[in-house]
Parts: C-alpha cells; structure tokens; sequence
C-alpha cells in the first residue's frame, strides 16, 4: 500500500472537488440534522460519517444546480432508518429494553441538559418529528422537507402541524404524556381530516393528507 | 382549503384570543427548535469528519492509481 498523501490531487477533477468544497461546508448541518433526528451526539455523528461515505460514492448521481443539501439529508434520512430497522432485526430482545426504557437509555441521559421542548421531541412520531425539524428548525420548504421525506407536500404540512400541536400538549400535560387532557386529543387537525374523509371519498389527493398517515 | 377548514373549527371552540396565545406558544416552539438545530450546526466539525473524507480520497486515489498505472 503506499503511503497516503493528504493533500489535494492535482490530477483530481474539478467537479469532484467543487463536490467535495459543497459537502465539508455541509457538515454542520448533516450532524445538526442527525443529532435531531437521533436524540444523541454519539450516534448522531455516526450517521452524519456515514451520510457522506454515502453521498460520496454516490455523488455521480447527483444533479449539479440541484439542492445538494436536500440531496444530502434524504441519504441521511434513509440511512437513518434503515441502520434501525437492521438494530431491531439483529437484537430483537433491544426493543424490548427500549419499551422498557422511554426514549432510549442514552437519550435519557442526554435529556438530563436538554430543554423541555426539546425532550417533548423525542416523544412525537418519528414522522412528525422529521417534518417538524425539516421545516421548524432547518428551514426547508415544505417542498423540499416532502422530497426529502417521500411524500406529499400536504402530507408535510399536516405533520408539521400535529406536531406543533402534539408539543404542546406534551409539554402542558408536564410529566406525563397520560395527562395530556383527552379533550384536547380531540384536536381540530384530525377532525378536519376525518370529516375530509368522510365528506369527499372519491377526492384525488392533492393534499396528500391522507396518504401515509398510519404508522 | 385546509386553512379555511382550521379556521372554521378554531372560531367554533373560541375566539381569536386562544389561537393568538397558540401561536404565540408554536413560535416559542419553532425558536427552541431552532436553537437546538443550530447550535450543533455551529459547533466545529470533528476532525474524525476530515479524517474520514480523507480516508475515502486515499482510497478512490488507490483506486484510481491502479487504473491509470
């Protein structure tokens, strides 16, 4: 094996280092993205690691002019969901530790210095979850939090809307999820969907509302 | 159309002065959120990140070496 040069290759192609410039400045927001998605730092930065090992083998199939940071976070959204599916086959016994344990042993401990908000997080549908940072904190249009989440745009909107309101209801029912008050469960957002439902069957779904919703 | 429905639900159940304080309680929300988001994205990226870029440069250049030799 020779020895390794750290250095830029002169004989690099261009693309391939404008590509490489775009993804380093990148970074922040691949971890930012991956630790929101994660609840903790450890494997949050594995994820981001293996996002852009990803997204560097991959970069042949990316589009030049297109949104590379869109690009970049659907890898990590897939990658982050399949990494858990490929834990819950290979230690099936895990998932039952992680009932046992709300959020995950190592969230709990970084829960300890997180704000309540922030915890509440950890407890909305991964679904909602996604969309909401996507959109609340990484200020992606709607258009693209739905490309990177495979959905429809309407689909995006009512999750990031169930998920302000399911916040909120966390962090008012205070310490436990069993008193958010069953009233306020009645909430206006499902209403209007199933009433949508009901009162126009045949619609073509231009919401997308009703697609993908169960989980 | 999703709107008007909201609207519709929310001026039944209470006036304005409950969806204001809704409102204002989502942007408080949507700043906590925010602040999370963005001080990850502000911390320097560790080295294992440049590390790793490089490794992946060591090997393609390997890779590559080999085609071109």
């Amino acid at each position: 094996m020779p020895a390794s040069s750290p250095s830029l290759r002169p004989s690099e192609k261009p693309e391939n280092s404008d590509f490489r410039v775009d993804l380093l400045a990148l970074i922040p927001f691949l971890r930012a993205f991956a630790r929101s998605l994660t609840g903790n730092q450890e494997g949050a930065d594995d994820l981001a690691q293996e996002t852009l090992v990803k997204a560097w083998q991959s970069r042949a199939t990316f589009t030049p002019g297109t949104n590379l940071k869109a690009w970049l976070f659907t890898i990590l959204r897939n990658q982050f969901y399949s990494d858990r599916r490929r834990a819950w086959r290979q230690a099936p016994w895990d998932q039952e530790a992680a009932e046992r344990i709300p959020g995950g042993g190592e969230d709990q401990l970084f829960a300890a210095e997180l704000s309540d908000t922030v915890r509440a997080l950890r407890r909305l549908s991964d679904e909602q979850r996604e969309a909401l940072i996507l959109v609340g904190a990484g200020g992606f249009s709607y258009e693209d939090a739905a490309a990177i989440c495979k959905c429809a745009v309407g689909t995006v909107k009512s999750r990031v809307a169930r998920a302000r309101k399911t916040l909120i209801d966390i962090l008012d029912g205070a310490d436990t999820l069993g008193a958010v008050a069953r009233p306020a469960e009645g909430d206006a957002a499902r209403e209007i969907m199933a009433q949508l439902d009901k009162l126009s069957p045949g619609r073509t779904d231009d919401t997308g509302a009703g697609k993908k919703r169960s989980k | 159309m999703m709107q008007q429905w909201e609207t519709t639900v929310s001026n039944e159940e209470k006036p304005n002065e409950k969806s204001r304080a809704i409102r204002a309680r989502q942007r408080a929300i949507g700043r906590e959120l925010r602040r999370m988001y963005d001080d990850v994205a502000q911390e320097p990226v560790p080295d294992d990140f440049l590390d790793l870029l490089r490794k992946i440069d060591d090997a393609e250049q390997q890779k590559s070496g080999k085609k071109v030799s």
